[in-house]
């Protein structure tokens, strides 16, 4: 049943209850997570969820209220409930931060994928895990072995009381696996692919791309060496970061701090503000000539790409660091006319329930023009590093320590023996400014990051940061091993 | 969704799962927060939502499946795709059942309707005091005001049945000066007892003490951490008292239950019934929730086990099972730090040079089974010198080991619920010598 005739009456409502402007986001979503553990399917769910959210505008306060109540007085009760939120904020402010979105559009976007996930028999996707989780038990020392799948499809329409009406259909899919070797009071983990898995908008060829099977005895073989290998040495190295650990430095050190709330001081009392102040745009120096970091939410493949952002933005790419300098923030309606831009339609809810926000989506470093192997060509002293195991920076996002699952010494070129606890750290625009090489396109993957949280209520978004491995100069390594 | 109306849709889920076993979980939670910065509302939300979550069991085989489409014919659906799932997973090798109807405790005050039915405008009414106070100190606040209702219902085709409902609120207020910030907070399952003009001040004093922050060398430091700090470092060893971190290996109690971990004063109880959080009694399969000593005098006692976790290790069921499915493994809900006999104050006064921690920010694990974290302070942090409060320092970053620090350390005789996303808890603050900050930045 369409929902059309339901999102009329709520705008109606709210407009005659005083709201000036008023969107609702219905959802329809799906979510399937299967997770094998040590031979044993430890989950095997099956969610659906559906209801909308309803944002109203009244003298410059929004509110918002949520229901899955989709009887008519469901509806009245609920957009009677924004406009009620948003006057009780109206009456007390003394500043404004909301103002009518003007752009309408009608339209419907949806994935493409080559497979629908849901369509795969159920025993199938059960037997690629149990197969996969099987083969990482190479060892006696291997205690724990994971192998998972997650799928994601939602159906949401958007619509506005300035004539928008946005339908998509959205479907992503991700998978991966961890080896988990302990003996001797030490314990070390190796994923794959990456540290959280591979995850992409698409079907079931992203979690064939994964290709778990092939790479499970590797990776597990991996984590029971760590558990004899050499601890990382501390001090000054120059450093290769394999594909996904540069999609979480992307991640944590660009694009939280471009989030141009954050910015703003609207996440101040939660995920903090940003070093990247709006006085800065278009002169801070960010990284070095070879650093551009790019919004594409339109990429094929991106684990964020949609056709709309949740204000009922058109998806676009537009630049956030060009050549080293910052020249732009992931934006909403609101934060955009505040610095005298437009919207570069990051704002994402994570389901119905939650109010859409700044969120970072597709946000990719471009590659570069060097071969993943010549990277290593010019590092004499030197650490190889890949699959995040710790990330943490301040609330300004300058000051990180961020650790892998492992890594190697590079000695005159050659990467040589294993390091177990590889960790590094810095301050955001001296790292960003030691990059003097980035791998080709050869190398490059639309890494996506499934579980990104921010917001109060917390909201987790799924994101992307597309990166290739990438080179840094005299980097401090073997700094978490201090206490 | 009351209490009534939950049992009657939970029973009436089990009529429609033909299987070996069933079990259904009804969660309603009726939740609003406000969230101000630059002494203004940006965000005002609120949002109500039922989900009937239906695990079957077939020949020792799960599946769950959840919807929050509570008509029948999708609750029939649910139920055969529940079977469905559980049809097509392989045996488990471990026969578990689902829990029998047992006894649970009673927690009284938990529901406090005023706390539930508070409106926008009284949240709007409170926030505004923290505006008043922020301009009076010419400052500027961001922060948020919650309140909420949940109610938890399980059942299950062994004839459990259990019941609970809570309400909670909370105030985090960080005030922002130019060069320094101070943080406070206050959480209760009664919005009469969330004092917003109290916590205002105390985040005011903290930022207005600490500006003009001078740098510290990292090293070795003695502190003293506030509840918030303390809280959100200790929420890292929760996980450790899990059944399944235990036998997995993870568990820095892998090196054996009734052995020393931590000095002699500490004492660490999973509680549900403890005063400043009032908790559900029973478990998310309806087990009831034991009172555990997880740390007695400093000696590792126990981890927390659930159905499943309980029959793999032939241990008894604690019931702190977490809502199927679940991978991660039985976990301490409810845990309480034991207090110490002294003030803040006195542990402060007795600190000839030291650094007092307001809170801390993006804690991670570093080496999990070391129990070694970082994390960076922030929203106030101060020297002190010769007992007293010296000025703010800028903050830093540490890594440490939670055990190592919790081997030297005294505890104060004032607790405080503190909490984030991922946890929440009841600690006094602390103080441990030989904290090791290891990076300054330059705020």
């Amino acid at each position: 049943m369409s929902f059309d005739a339901f999102a009329k009456r709520a705008i109606d409502t709210a407009a005659v209850r005083g709201a000036r402007y008023t969107d609702i986001r219905y959802e329809n979503s799906r979510s399937e997570r299967i997770e094998v553990r040590n031979g044993a399917v430890a989950t095997l769910s099956d969610a659906t969820s559906h209801g909308y959210g309803i944002r109203a505008l009244v003298d410059g306060a929004w509110g918002f209220s949520a229901s899955s109540d989709f009887s008519g007085s469901g509806i009245d009760r609920t957009a009677g409930r924004a406009v009620e939120i948003a006057a009780a904020g109206a009456a007390i402010a003394r500043q404004r931060f909301g103002d009518p979105p003007h752009q309408a559009h009608v339209d419907r976007f949806v994935t493409q994928t080559e497979l629908d996930p849901f369509s795969i028999p159920l025993g199938e996707r059960v037997n690629l895990l149990l197969q996969a989780e099987k083969l990482l038990h190479v060892d006696p020392r291997i205690s724990v072995g994971r192998a998972w799948i997650d799928l994601w499809h939602v159906e949401k329409t958007f619509y506005s009381s300035t004539g928008s009406r946005i339908e998509q259909s959205i479907v992503q899919s991700g998978s991966g696996m961890e080896a988990i070797a302990v003996a001797n009071g030490e314990m070390q983990s190796r994923s794959f692919p990456g540290d959280i898995g591979l995850y992409k908008s698409g079907g079931w060829e992203i979690v064939q791309e994964a290709r778990l099977q092939e790479n499970a005895v590797r990776i597990a073989e991996e984590a029971v060496q760590l558990l004899d290998a050499t601890q990382c040495p501390s001090g000054s190295r120059d450093v290769i970061l394999g594909g996904s650990q540069m999609s979480l430095q992307i991640h944590e050190s660009c694009g939280h701090p471009a989030e141009l709330d954050r910015v703003m001081g609207w996440e101040a009392n939660f995920s903090g503000t940003s070093f990247l102040e709006i006085a800065q745009l278009g002169r801070l120096r960010y990284g070095s000539e070879l650093v551009n970091i790019i919004i594409d939410n339109t990429l094929p493949g991106g684990l964020a790409t949609v056709g709309y952002d949740d204000e009922g933005t058109r998806s676009i790419v537009s630049d956030i660091i060009r050549n080293g300098i910052l020249v732009g923030y992931e934006s909403s309606n609101d934060t955009a006319r505040a610095i005298g831009a437009q919207s570069t339609a990051c704002v994402r809810a994570q389901s119905w329930e939650f109010v859409p926000m700044i969120r970072m989506c597709n946000l990719n470093l471009l590659p570069g023009e060097t071969p993943f192997e010549r990277l290593f060509d010019d590092v004499k002293d030197g650490l190889y590093m890949e699959s995040n195991r710790s990330w943490s920076i301040d609330d300004h996002r300058l000051n990180f320590q961020f650790g892998c699952q492992i890594g190697w010494e590079i000695k005159n070129g050659k990467r040589g023996r294993m390091f177990k606890n590889p960790t590094y750290g810095g301050v955001t625009p001296v790292f960003w400014g030691s990059c003097d090489a980035v791998a080709d396109e050869n190398s490059w993957n639309a890494w996506g990051t499934p579980h990104c949280g921010k917001g109060e209520p917390m909201q987790v978004g799924r994101t992307a940061q597309c990166a290739a491995p990438a080179r840094f100069r005299a980097v401090q390594v073997g700094v978490g091993y201090g206490g | 969704m009351d209490k009534s109306a939950r049992e009657h849709l939970a029973q009436h889920v089990l009529a429609m799962c033909d299987c070996d076993a069933a079990e259904a979980l009804v969660l309603h939670d009726n939740s609003a927060l406000t969230r101000f910065t630059h002494n203004a509302i940006h965000q005002n939300v609120a949002y109500a939502d039922t989900t009937v979550s239906i695990r079957a069991v077939c020949d020792s085989r799960t599946g769950v499946a959840r919807t929050n489409a509570l008509d029948d014919g999708s609750l029939r659906a649910a139920a055969r795709r529940a079977i469905e799932l559980a049809k097509l997973a392989p045996k488990s090798d471990v026969e578990t059942a689902l829990p029998e109807k047992a006894p649970y405790a009673t927690v009284h005050d938990a529901y406090i309707s005023a706390t539930a039915q508070a409106t926008a405008h009284r949240r709007a009414h409170m926030v505004s005091d923290v505006f008043e106070m922020a301009y009076a100190s010419e400052l500027w606040c961001a922060g948020f005001l919650t309140n909420s209702a949940q109610g938890v219902t399980v059942a299950n085709s062994t004839g459990v049945l259990a019941s609970f409902d809570t309400s909670d609120a909370g105030l985090n207020v960080k005030m922002n000066a130019a060069d320094s910030t101070g943080y406070a907070e206050a959480f209760d399952h009664d919005i009469d007892q969330v004092d917003a003009s109290a916590a205002a001040k105390v985040a005011a004093s903290k930022a207005t003490h600490s500006k003009a922050p001078e740098p510290v060398k990292p090293g070795l430091w003695t502190v003293i951490l506030e509840p918030p700090a303390f809280g959100e470092l200790f929420s890292y060893l929760i996980d450790h008292f899990s059944a399944q971190a235990y036998d997995e290996g993870s568990s820095f109690l892998c090196d054996g239950i009734d052995r020393r971990y931590m000095s002699e004063n500490v004492n660490i109880w999973d509680d549900f019934s403890h005063p400043l959080a009032p908790r559900m009694p029973f478990d998310f399969e309806g087990a009831p929730t034991q009172r555990l000593a997880l740390i007695e005098n400093g000696i590792g006692r126990t981890v927390v086990t659930d159905s499943h976790w309980a029959a793999k290790l032939q241990r008894p069921n604690t019931g702190h099972a977490l809502p199927a499915p679940n991978a991660a493994g039985p976990m301490p809900r409810s845990t309480v730090v034991l207090p110490g006999s002294k003030s803040r104050q006195e542990l402060i006064s007795e600190t000839q040079r030291g650094l007092l921690v307001s809170r801390f920010w993006y804690i991670r694990p570093v080496d999990q089974r070391r129990t070694i974290v970082t994390g960076m302070t922030r929203d106030g942090t101060f020297l002190i010198e010769d007992g007293k409060i010296a000025g703010g320092v800028r903050n830093m970053r540490f890594n440490q080991s939670i055990l190592e620090a919790m081997r030297s350390c005294e505890l104060s005789n004032e607790l405080r619920r503190t909490g984030s996303y991922f946890y929440s808890t009841v600690v006094p603050a602390v103080k441990i010598d030989r904290f090791c900050f290891s990076s300054v930045t330059d705020f």
